[in-house]
């Protein structure tokens, strides 16, 4: 076979914006289908820890064993480790239920309400055996008190008393074991560390400068709030219209209505640019949003790697054949 | 009662190849490869990728059944080149993109 030519492109991006949480980014210099890829990737397919398996000792509480589990399942787990911990049903140390060191995180919670006061059971009451794998708040609460402050009062100031999970009344009482395991958002969404994932176009916007100075002062201003969010406005020194946040332009034609409306159709063009694009990405603390980022990268290597074509793939499924019947 | 294991959306059956080639019988240099338990995801990375070597005449996927966790990658190609080739060079060429993507990222 001839060597084929390589075609790859060669994109670049630029960061905006990072927070623990979120991430604002473009991408620029590739195709739809990546910047689709890497969101999908992204919501469905980076690993994160949860818990998957509960065994509920006592429950005198007012919600049900099943309902307390999945309200279990949703808390968000530090996931750091997540990368390199195994599927606990390809784990072979153990048989994917125990305490394994390599595929589940074990927690304990007990919580009995002695007072007349309703007791609040929150995420703050599960017990790790892990100190690297703690609900997000926790952690984030755990890492206030070392920067100053002591961890009591970190953990009740009001804006951060953790995830309430129940709430019990005198006399009732909460004991359950759970195990957390890695697992992707397409198993559960449980398992997905984006709130959300979202890329726009971004748009490319040419005024007629020629055309908007045949318009009013007045009709500007009309033509300008006909648009629903702030892409456009007036120079206070030349009167003359400015694009002052292009980005907020929402694909939603109405300025072109607008204008062919006022019979000057042709005022202004609009395109998407069809190789630039912004990133919007939300986490849900169980991975950094950056980490996001880098993780859906080595996934959707480890992915395209996994669907390579090898014409001798029906020779290494033969030998397992063979050796199977030579047993 | 009945219900599949939620893990068979995305973990490949034992004895079933994640992929496989048939050629095409009418047409030479075209074939089509059935991914198991893949989507969108690599499908249309992969044929966007295909559409930029210019021995590929044809490349298309799709995904025949929303319950059935595979796609079909159908590939036409020049005397050139071959369907695996270019599928290889496909994979090698996101491949490397991502590579860039990664190395930028991490400075």
């Amino acid at each position: 076979m001839e060597g084929g030519g390589s075609y790859h492109r060669m994109p670049k991006v630029r960061i905006r914006e990072m927070k623990d949480d979120y991430l604002k980014f473009e991408l620029r210099e590739t195709d739809a289908s990546m910047a689709n890829a890497l969101r999908r990737v992204m919501l469905a397919e980076v690993p994160t820890i949860a818990i998957d398996l509960v065994e509920i000792e006592i429950n005198s509480s007012v919600l049900n064993d099943e309902f307390i589990a999945h309200r279990l399942g949703l808390i968000p787990l530090v996931s750091d480790r997540a990368m390199e911990m195994r599927f606990s049903r390809d784990c072979d140390a153990c048989d994917g239920d125990g305490q394994c060191q390599f595929c589940s995180v074990e927690f304990h919670l007990w919580a009995r309400c002695e007072s007349d006061q309703t007791l609040d059971v929150t995420s703050a009451d599960l017990k790790s055996n892990d100190p690297l794998v703690q609900p997000v708040d926790v952690a984030r609460a755990i890492d206030a008190a070392a920067a100053g402050g002591t961890l009591s009062s970190a953990v009740d100031s009001s804006d951060n008393r953790g995830i309430i999970i129940v709430k019990l009344r005198r006399g009732q009482e909460l004991r359950l074991r759970a195990i957390a395991r890695k697992g992707i958002g397409k198993d559960h969404a449980k398992w997905s560390p984006g709130a959300t994932v979202t890329f726009m176009y971004e748009p490319d916007i040419h005024i007629n400068e020629e055309m908007m100075e045949s318009l009013t002062l007045d009709e500007k201003r009309q033509w300008i709030d006909s648009s629903p969010t702030k892409v456009f406005d007036i120079d206070p020194n030349t009167q003359q219209v400015v694009i002052v946040d292009p980005e907020a332009y929402t694909y939603d034609e109405e300025v072109i209505k607008k204008a062919e409306a006022m019979g000057k159709s042709g005022l202004v063009e609009i395109y998407a640019k069809e190789d630039s694009f912004i990133f919007t990405v939300e986490s849900t603390g169980a991975v950094k949003a950056y980490q996001m980022l880098v993780n859906a990268i080595d996934v959707l290597r480890q992915k395209l790697d996994a669907v390579r074509y090898t014409e001798d793939a029906d020779f290494h499924l033969l030998d397992e054949h063979m050796g199977g019947a030579a047993l | 009662m009945n219900a599949p294991d939620r893990y068979e959306r995305f973990v490949v059956p034992e004895g079933v190849k994640k992929v496989s080639y048939e050629r095409d019988t009418k047409i030479i240099n075209a074939a089509s490869f059935t991914i198991e338990r893949e989507d969108h995801t690599i499908g249309n990375v992969l044929r966007m990728q295909l559409h930029r070597d210019p021995n590929v005449l044809f490349a298309g996927y799709k995904l025949p059944h929303p319950l059935q966790y595979k796609i079909l990658v159908r590939i036409h190609t020049t005397s050139q080149s071959s369907p695996a080739q270019a599928y290889n060079q496909a994979i090698n060429d996101v491949d490397k993109e991502l590579e860039h993507l990664k190395n930028l990222l991490e400075v």
